[in-house]
């Protein structure tokens, strides 16, 4: 007994230093972000500001590009998420209702897609967005940002979409319903938080890539990722700042993921661990 | 006239293949074509055939060939930590049981933080000075002088710093479904193991890590991959420097599109890329997943 006990507060010592080591980092950057000006370069360094101010946070509210990339990066999600779902139902459904041969292909190509690097997609994709002269338009990072979210959300739906029965649509059919009518007032609304999970996955990784807005975008269609990252260069280093609008950009996402992290494994591995 | 239900399907499938043969399928014929072109950023319809040139170049290239040697180094290193740390949290969580629930979530809470973010912080953390990272190892008495390691500016260890945030960002994510995967673990087949007389590391390695063979298999494959391609995180931290001692395969295929633009190039270096990330996939799914049928 004893000795399970010893075992016992030793494995929640190192799930606490655990913690600590992956938790304190996020801290840091959120405390910097309340400190006066000059105090989050000090040497050596504090981890608690001296006292608090929101100094930092209205600072940055006078930067227009900074706000402007905010709302450039919500319509760009919206954009893409709405892309992504719309393309994504009927065919997710499609797949696991019927099983055809070319649906299965489909479901392994899109698999396949999810292991190619951006960047070699990134590449033909500005050159095809520079030919239509869609470079800088918040369409051409949305479509860019479907290309990574499509395959992730047919993955997702399907495995949503597999737990329906098959019953209330037949009943459907026998009531008089069409199949299209049968999928968008039967399958849509039965599916509807998976469809909503999806969506929020596809809006969570459009919010947060890079690669496609750095070279898709210049000045008007410029997402806040790619703006925070500039604010280093532009205005020399103004880490409180910084660190304001850091926080501002990813304190929503993390209150996110809180609730709802098992679904974005999920998604994260397209569906291939269950929870 | 009505579909067959086969039609049907079909037809479903058309919205999202129209968009997928659209822009995945066309923009990656297209990187084939200028990979054998000599093509200006400026003037990309007018593309001359060079044969395989560009990739000839790419190949001999010392610069191409370092970004290769060091994706793969920075990949070790960060699906190395992130294995290792995340495969210990899940036995930790394992064996706290139901218990487990609240450090777990407190645990996944990096998941979805967004990549300049986690540059962004840790960028803050190593930089030389006033970097908290070097002040905290010199308090605990490991470093002698705070100013003792340039993470960012040390061409030796700059390929480690860099791997710090995607180190932090992921390992709750391997964590988590290695956890997932322990708790598929049939009980009884632990209690029989024991019952047999294994001790505990005896367990872990004829018991568990067979059982999770699948599980550990898509935990490197994904993770892998997204380590390999890593962009952003380098890219502010330290876009590639100092000399492109961090410069890793898909920072080198940016700026040779972007600051040089030299699109042809860029291109073969792309193909390349996606072959040796495609081999790379196949050879784990054969040698973890199905060890068995490689030997067949």
């Amino acid at each position: 007994m004893v000795r399970k006990r010893i075992f016992f507060i030793i494995i929640i010592i190192l799930i606490a230093l655990l913690l600590v080591l992956y938790v304190a980092p996020y801290l840091y950057l959120m405390l910097t972000s309340f400190k006066a000006s000059g105090e989050a370069v000090t040497v050596p360094p504090t981890f608690f500001p001296k006292n608090f101010t929101l100094e930092n946070y209205s600072y940055i509210t006078e930067f227009p590009a900074v706000m402007q990339s905010f709302v450039n990066s919500l319509v760009i999600a919206v954009i893409s998420t709405v892309l992504a779902i719309v393309a994504a139902v009927p065919a997710a459904y499609s797949v696991t209702r019927f099983g055809t041969r070319p649906g299965r292909m489909f479901l392994i190509f899109a698999l396949v897609t999810r292991l190619l690097p951006y960047v070699s997609i990134a590449i033909p994709f500005f050159i095809i967005m520079k030919q239509l002269g869609l470079v800088d338009t918040h369409l051409a990072v949305a479509l860019a940002h479907t290309t990574i979210n499509l395959p992730l959300a047919i993955w997702l739906l399907s495995s949503f979409m597999e737990g329906l029965p098959v019953e209330i649509e037949e009943s459907a059919f026998i009531d008089g319903c069409s199949r299209l009518g049968a999928l968008m007032r039967i399958i849509v609304p039965t599916a509807m938080s998976g469809i909503a999970v999806t969506a929020l996955f596809c809006f969570l990784m459009s919010w947060n890539e890079f690669l496609f807005s750095l070279i898709l975008t210049s000045v008007d269609a410029k997402t806040a990722p790619i703006a925070i990252a500039e604010f280093k260069t532009q205005y020399s280093i103004e880490w409180g700042a910084m660190s304001a609008v850091a926080t501002v950009f990813s304190f929503p996402v993390v209150i996110f993921s809180l609730f709802m992290q098992r679904k974005i494994v999920s998604g994260m591995t397209m569906g291939a661990v269950k929870q | 006239m009505r579909l067959s239900d086969k039609q049907y399907a079909s037809a479903l499938l058309i919205p999202a293949a129209l968009f997928m043969v659209l822009f995945i399928v066309y923009p990656i014929v297209l990187l084939f074509i200028q990979s054998f072109q000599e093509v200006s950023i400026f003037a990309p319809n007018e593309g001359v055939f060079v044969g395989l040139e560009q990739y000839d170049k790419a190949l001999s290239s010392e610069r191409v060939g370092g970004a290769f040697l060091r994706t793969l180094i920075y990949t070790v290193i960060a699906l190395g930590a992130e294995f290792v740390i995340g495969f210990a949290a899940a036995l930790l969580f394992d064996s706290l049981g139901k218990k487990s629930a609240i450090p777990r979530t407190i645990f996944l809470f990096p998941l979805m933080i967004p990549p300049v973010v986690a540059g962004l912080l840790w960028r803050f953390i190593l930089i030389d000075n006033f970097g908290i990272l070097n002040w905290l190892l010199y308090w605990f008495g490991v470093l002698q002088d705070p100013g003792a390691i340039s993470w960012l500016s040390n061409e030796n260890v700059v390929l480690y710093s860099v791997a710090f945030p995607n180190i932090w960002l992921t390992t709750c994510f391997v964590a988590l479904i290695l956890y997932t995967g322990l708790q598929n673990v049939p009980r009884e087949l632990l209690q029989a193991a024991k019952i047999d007389g294994a001790n505990a590391l005896q367990i872990f390695k004829h018991v568990i890590l067979p059982l999770l063979r699948p599980v550990i298999a898509v935990v490197l494959i994904i993770r892998g991959i997204d380590a390999a391609r890593t962009f952003d995180m380098i890219w502010i931290l330290t876009e590639g420097g100092p000399s492109f001692a961090s410069e890793i395969v898909s920072l080198q295929i940016y700026r040779t599109m972007i600051r040089y633009s030299r699109v042809g190039e860029a291109s073969a270096v792309a193909v390349l890329f996606m072959f040796a990330l495609l081999f790379f996939c196949i050879l784990l799914f054969y040698s973890i997943w199905k060890p068995e049928k490689a030997s067949k």
